[in-house]
């Protein structure tokens, strides 16, 4: 029994160094060095300095069990996660978010967000905290405002945790218990961070050398990566260990919200910036450094900023269909035939010089789909 | 005497203000092409541009139908240039189809123009049959030439055609340094500062900039480049973003550059 068993074992083994012997990393040195870029993966936490109770346990509990409360909106009915399902990635199946009303925009993946130097699709934020207050005080949203939600606070079950972080609520500034709670929200999802995926254990092979475990990486995967690194250049905005440039561009999708009516994408973010006092370099940031803060004094607006939205990271990103900031895109063969045949009329003869019609065949999208699942089968 | 002098001032500053708020525009790169027709009415177009308080606009289109339909709508505004383009995907290479020259000749048969272009044309691309043509139609009329494209292909326009008046689109995308040197070699040519916000740095006017507006007071001219349909409802946003700029600026320049440089230049010998 027990030498059958052993044979069984040394078959198996033989059979997967015959299997490793025949797979192969099929990139050039170049590619590889491209492709080490894309890591180490997770990133180590560091707190966010203008956030106080960054990394703090009870903060990010506080943040989690109020992410999925609708305390938060006005009328008890709307929570964070309505709209950023922890289901479906932190975003949601449908294109465009439902709100008071259809918002104009899908709503973003929670997922990886202290890579960050702006936040949303048009960077109306350049903090975590200022983002994650935004809904709640935006009138098709949660439609809260600063005293209503102190007073849903101190009458809730979150009253004695709140007060835990932050002090009793009682005697503060309903200004300042709003940020409070943005900040505990942004401890949370600070948290929110994918995990290694089987790109990550292709690329930590490369970098150690180890060519035989780089090979388990499926060819398919392989063959994508390389179009994702070089011929369909997407790796020039999905850029380092998180995939995205974090700026904004014009990928080619239409922005129209109704027949009279667009999305500005970021230049309307710009004005929200800089008219927005929870910035970074504003009164509520608790860094006395302002590390950071530099961007938003210096950003200055642009005409290519209109109609551009910030290039999303792809980690995580199989989970989160629809894509694009209107989520018009139902998968990712969507987006891969968008890029394919990307209309270029659309944009600036002098704009986004890197875009143009990718041509891949059949095969080479499937590919190119393979890699970037590749970057989400991690275990959520 | 002091609170005098500031009080003088203050007047000064309100009234520079409130002139730059009421700086009419002269749009200088405007298109209405065939999409943008679809999804922007003309009716809306014109309401759009006298809103932002737009003078005058360039305007050409792929097709031209657009700033037919646009000029009807706001004859006041629509100054009309002839695009060498049916529709907007031919800028990479209509310059080597005979059949442009067709179009041109009948559009240019059946309606009043001011200009030809906006064309894209990049170096030894002027040598081709098309555009030596294309040129010999502007040249036969009179007409602005809008050219989008590298100093090369302008020496090679002015080589063509030495009288030639040219709106470099753009500025090329050149340095401020590069495109004095080309206003000073060329006195026909003016620069429109479509898709250009090197202007305004976080600090005020860029330097390079106000030196080339100055020593050129008379050669500069904004324009919004309306390029995708959605981009009309940036217009109003261009134009207040050009105001706030151009009140950087002695008013009399700022002026010319708003608007009275459009209209010399198209009045231009």
């Amino acid at each position: 029994m027990i030498r059958r068993t052993l044979g069984r074992l040394c078959l198996l083994v033989g059979l997967m160094l015959v299997s490793a012997a025949q797979a192969e990393v099929l990139l050039s040195e170049d590619e590889i060095a491209r492709a080490l870029s894309h890591g180490p993966w997770p990133p180590a936490f560091e707190p966010d300095p203008s956030n106080r109770v960054s990394g703090l346990p009870a903060a990010i509990a506080l943040g989690e069990g109020l992410f999925s409360d609708p305390v938060l909106s006005r009328d008890g009915t709307m929570a964070c996660a309505s709209c950023h399902d922890p289901a479906h990635g932190f975003a949601e199946p449908r294109a465009r978010a439902n709100g008071k009303v259809l918002l104009d925009r899908n709503a973003l993946a929670l997922v990886n967000l202290p890579a960050h130097r702006w936040f949303g699709w048009s960077g109306d934020t350049d903090n975590l905290w200022a983002q994650s207050l935004t809904p709640i005080v935006n009138a098709d949203e949660m439609d809260q405002d600063a005293a209503g939600l102190k007073q849903a606070l101190v009458t809730s079950r979150w009253a004695d945790d709140y007060a835990a972080v932050f002090g009793p609520p009682a005697g503060q500034d309903a200004d300042d218990v709003l940020v409070n709670i943005a900040k505990a929200l942004a401890a949370f999802q600070e948290t929110l961070v994918t995990g290694p995926t089987s790109f990550d254990r292709f690329r930590d092979a490369l970098e150690a050398g180890d060519l035989a475990t780089a090979a388990l990486y499926p060819e398919a995967a392989q063959r994508g990566l390389k179009i994702f690194l070089g011929r369909g250049n997407c790796a020039l905005c999905h850029t380092g260990p998180a995939f995205t440039n974090g700026e904004f561009h014009d990928a080619g999708v239409p922005y129209f919200i109704t027949e009279t009516r667009v999305d500005t994408g970021r230049h309307g973010g710009l004005e929200a910036l800089k008219a927005s006092p929870y910035t970074l370099a504003g009164p509520y940031s608790d860094d006395p450094e302002q590390q950071g803060a530099w961007a938003v004094r210096q950003v200055r607006p642009l005409h290519s900023d209109f109609g551009t939205f910030r290039v999303p990271g792809l980690r995580g990103a199989a989970r989160t269909a629809p894509y694009m900031h209107d989520g018009s895109l139902a998968d990712l063969r969507a987006v891969v035939r968008h890029y394919n045949t990307i209309d270029m009329e659309r944009l600036h003869a002098d704009g986004e010089a890197i875009l143009a019609p990718l041509g891949l065949s059949a095969t080479e999208a499937d590919d190119l789909v393979q890699f970037l699942r590749s970057l989400s089968d991690d275990q959520p | 005497m002091i609170r005098s002098l500031a009080a003088a001032a203050l007047l000064c500053a309100c009234t520079a203000a409130a002139d730059a708020q009421d700086l009419p525009i002269f749009d200088a790169h405007i298109h209405y092409s065939h999409d943008a027709v679809l999804q922007v009415p003309p009716d809306q177009v014109a309401k759009i541009l006298r809103e932002a308080g737009i003078k005058k606009a360039l305007v050409s289109s792929s097709d031209d139908d657009g700033t037919q339909k646009l000029k009807a709508a706001a004859p006041e505004i629509v100054v009309p240039a002839l695009r060498p383009y049916r529709k907007r995907g031919e800028i990479s290479t209509w310059m080597h189809d005979p059949t442009v020259i067709d179009y041109l000749e009948d559009r240019l048969s059946a309606f009043d123009y001011e200009a030809i272009g906006e064309f894209h044309a990049y170096g030894d691309d002027i040598g081709t049959d098309v555009i030596q043509r294309m040129i010999a139609l502007a040249r036969e009329r009179d007409l602005l030439l809008h050219h989008h494209g590298d100093r090369e292909a302008l020496d090679l326009i002015f080589a063509s055609w030495p009288e030639a008046r040219v709106l470099w689109a753009h500025s090329g995308f050149a340095r401020p340094d590069e495109v004095t040197e080309a206003l000073s070699a060329h006195p026909g040519l003016w620069s429109d500062l479509a898709y250009r916000s090197d202007m305004l740095g976080s600090d005020g006017l860029d330097p390079e900039w106000a030196a080339a507006f100055t020593a050129f007071p008379d050669r500069f001219m904004v324009g919004t480049d309306t390029f995708a349909p959605e981009r009309w409802y940036y217009v109003a946003s261009h134009a207040d973003y050009s105001r706030e700029w151009l009140a950087l600026l002695p008013q009399d320049i700022a002026r010319k550059i708003a608007f009275e440089n459009a209209e010399a230049m198209l009045a231009a010998e």
